[in-house]
């Protein structure tokens, strides 16, 4: 790791530390957006931070570990997405929709984005709308409040003959970009639960020592770290083949395994952490909710085994090896 | 929580240029050189012994390939070594003959062995001619290997080794076994061992077959009765030996053939679901692809820290515990969700493969460290024990 880049992730996760603690959304995300982070994908030379993918991965990566109140990963990806289709910049959170339903009569859009992140709070939400990437001000919008069983904001936003900019997809994937984003998340939070649980386990004592002389126990976070690993290595090449260019299998192949993992995760988590970690009042379900809930968003197993395993098929049999070596011997 | 606690150090996999010039090599060789009559010795490939097939590999500069060339290597990156492993193991390719000689007694040698002993037997093992085995499980041995009692007591002409050792691969194929051997008297545990060449057809050595459940043979005891093994067959300092074992084990955990050695399961699964198959297949196809591909990105990870000279042994045991837990798992699926399951008998590549791994996979988590082993080995790595 350079430098530079143990600098950006040193801020980062100080300050989605600090946004954590925030009483309001406006004091959580002010700090955020006063670093420039929302910038991190857009280049240099368009007065962006001038990350890498790699880069993004690691940040999403804290998002997660921190589990930070705020969308900075939708904004971060929005920006870059604004920037590839030559949209303006806009200041303030953006966020993106898994979902948007709807149709475009003369430059003004009417219908509904479902399940947005953080809807109430950003100032322009970005979706596939067939081949079109749209944006939107989401201040347009009549918003259905509702939230994740985490409890973070998935809000419907409902247009009405909105102003409505477009510009050709050529390509770009704003489910998948979201999928990774999530990956990354989980791959944070597997990490953090993980952390917790270890702590816990050597703390809490029975039987006249602490847990973690267990067998049972060593054995089970055992698993625990492999899954986390797993996700977290996912994760990495994941993002390191959206450098590349086309990373279609990559998409699906990470969130499929960050979603197994995080299956796995919470659930040795909740085991290990006993009646404690089933409370309100401890941290533990913060982590657990969110592992559960990101699961879901931006395609479940199902969503993404049936998607790759059906372009896995359709490429045949003696394809698979050659497509696999061909994709990592391009790094 | 600042410091963001990583349990997996990532680590770049960055081969020389040219890697894609080298499969293709490999894939040219293989098709050219591997018998590929039957279904069922594609799958666990690195159990299938091939004389033929190691000479032939060895011909073509594809064993010892990191060793320097005086002593018949090839001073090959290691990552085009690594790259070499997993095409043989992807095709199924027959390297059982040759594959621990390769992997881990050519390298014990380099780091630990005299220069004699190298100059006498590097060179054979990478022209695919000599074939070594692994001493170290013992009756009383296996997961507790640091209570070897086979023993050695150093006279005028050497050493004379009594004792027993099991669950030995390919023993009635190797020409040299690498053996664990308590040299101290009355020394306990991990103290007082050390390794020593032996060599098979020497007296006193008895290889008997113990024949697995599919009826193979791959296994066998070795018995050892007063062998006489000369001070120049030592490898290493005398009590070295659990230091030297202990690096040894670290390189047969982190290989490829953790999860690849029944990939061609996956490639039959395919082949038999065809170019569009329904929802549950789809789904399962899925699934074991994006298992493989996270597999293979932490297996590269772990050999490109090797490379670089690390002993990655805790990122190891992660690798080797997911792999085979994911090797054990595909025939299940598979068996559970596709026609082929139905009926283990049919004529058909995938149901032949399928039947092998549903027997043999049990074994996958024993060999080379027990699941139980493993996680032990990852709960220390994690501050639990």
């Amino acid at each position: 790791m350079s430098e530079s880049d143990a600098i950006l992730l040193e801020t980062a996760g100080r300050l989605f530390n600090d946004a954590r603690a925030a009483e309001t959304f406006e004091t959580a995300w002010g700090e955020i957006d006063a670093a420039g982070f929302a910038s991190l994908l857009v280049p240099e030379e368009a007065d962006g931070f001038g990350g890498s993918w790699r880069d993004a991965f690691s940040v999403f990566r804290l998002a997660g570990y921190a589990r930070a109140p705020v969308p900075i990963g939708e904004t971060i990806l929005a920006a870059r997405l604004s920037h590839d289709a030559g949209f303006d910049a806009v200041a303030g959170a953006c966020s993106l929709a898994a979902c948007a339903e709807g149709r475009i009569e003369n430059g003004c859009f009417t219908g509904v984005f479902s399940a947005v992140p953080w809807g109430r709070n950003a100032g322009f939400v970005l979706a596939a709308l067939d081949d079109q990437l749209i944006r939107l001000n989401a201040g347009a919008a009549a918003v259905n409040e509702n939230q994740s069983l985490a409890g973070e904001p998935r809000d419907g936003l409902a247009f009405e003959g909105a102003p409505v900019e477009t510009a050709r997809l050529n390509g770009a994937d704003v489910f998948g970009l979201a999928a990774l984003l999530r990956t990354a998340q989980i791959a944070g939070a597997m990490d953090a639960a993980l952390a917790m649980s270890i702590d816990y386990v050597n703390e809490r004592k029975q039987f006249g020592r602490p847990i973690s002389k267990f067998q049972a126990i060593q054995q089970s976070l055992a698993q625990f770290a492999e899954e986390a690993a797993a996700v977290n290595c996912a994760g990495d090449a994941a993002f390191a083949a959206l450098a590349r260019g086309e990373a279609s299998f990559e998409t699906a192949a990470a969130k499929l395994r960050a979603n197994m993992a995080a299956g796995v995760g919470a659930a040795i988590a909740h085991q290990a952490h006993g009646a404690i970690g089933f409370t309100q009042e401890h941290e533990l379900h913060h982590y657990t909710t969110r592992l559960t809930a990101w699961r879901s968003e931006f395609g479940n197993d199902r969503y993404w085994a049936r998607r790759l395993g059906r372009s896995v098929a359709k490429d045949g049999a003696d394809a698979f090896w050659p497509g696999l070596t061909r994709r990592s011997d391009a790094a | 929580m600042s410091e963001a606690m990583q349990t997996f150090n990532l680590r770049s996999f960055e081969p020389p240029e040219g890697v894609a010039a080298l499969r293709k090599d490999v894939r040219a060789f293989i098709a050219q050189e591997a018998a590929r009559a039957d279904a069922s010795t594609r799958v666990n490939s690195w159990a299938v012994a091939d004389a033929a097939f190691s000479r032939a590999l060895g011909k073509a500069g594809f064993i010892g390939m990191t060793w320097p060339k005086k002593y018949g290597g090839h001073e090959r990156h290691p990552l085009e070594r690594y790259v070499v492993l997993e095409e043989l193991l992807a095709a199924g390719a027959p390297v059982g003959m040759h594959w621990i000689a390769d992997r881990q007694s050519g390298p014990l040698l380099l780091r630990y062995g005299e220069e004699e002993q190298r100059q006498r037997f590097l060179p054979q093992i990478a022209k695919g001619e000599l074939y070594v085995c692994i001493g170290m499980s013992e009756p009383g041995a296996g997961s507790d290997l640091a209570a070897v009692r086979t023993k050695g007591v150093r006279t005028n002409e050497g050493w004379r080794i009594s004792g027993q050792k099991i669950w030995t691969t390919n023993a009635h194929n190797s020409h040299l076994m690498i053996a664990l051997v308590r040299t101290e008297e009355g020394s306990e545990r991990n103290a007082g061992l050390t390794q020593f060449l032996i060599d098979l057809s020497s007296p006193g050595i008895d290889v008997r077959p113990i024949i697995d459940l599919t009826g193979g043979h791959d296994f066998n005891e070795v018995f050892l009765d007063d062998v006489l093994v000369p001070d120049d067959m030592r490898v290493g300092e005398e009590g070295a030996g659990w230091k030297q074992v202990t690096a040894e084990l670290s390189l047969e955990r982190s290989g490829p053939e953790r999860y690849l050695s029944s990939f061609g399961l996956f490639v039959e699964l395919v082949r038999a679901a065809g170019p569009d198959p329904d929802d549950s297949l789809a789904a399962l196809i899925g699934r074991l692809s994006a298992e493989i591909w996270a597999l293979r990105q932490m297996s590269m990870s772990t050999a490109a820290k090797l490379a670089d000279g690390d002993d990655p042994a805790l990122e190891a045991a992660i690798v080797k515990d997911l792999g085979n837990s994911f090797e054990q798992e595909a025939p299940r699926l598979v068996q559970a969700m596709t026609e082929a399951g139905d009926d283990l008998l049919a004529d058909s590549d995938l149901a032949r493969m399928l039947a092998i791994l549903l027997q043999v996979s049990p074994s996958f988590s024993l060999r080379g460290g027990t699941r139980e082993i493993l996680r032990g080995i990852i709960a220390r790595g994690l501050g639990l024990r």
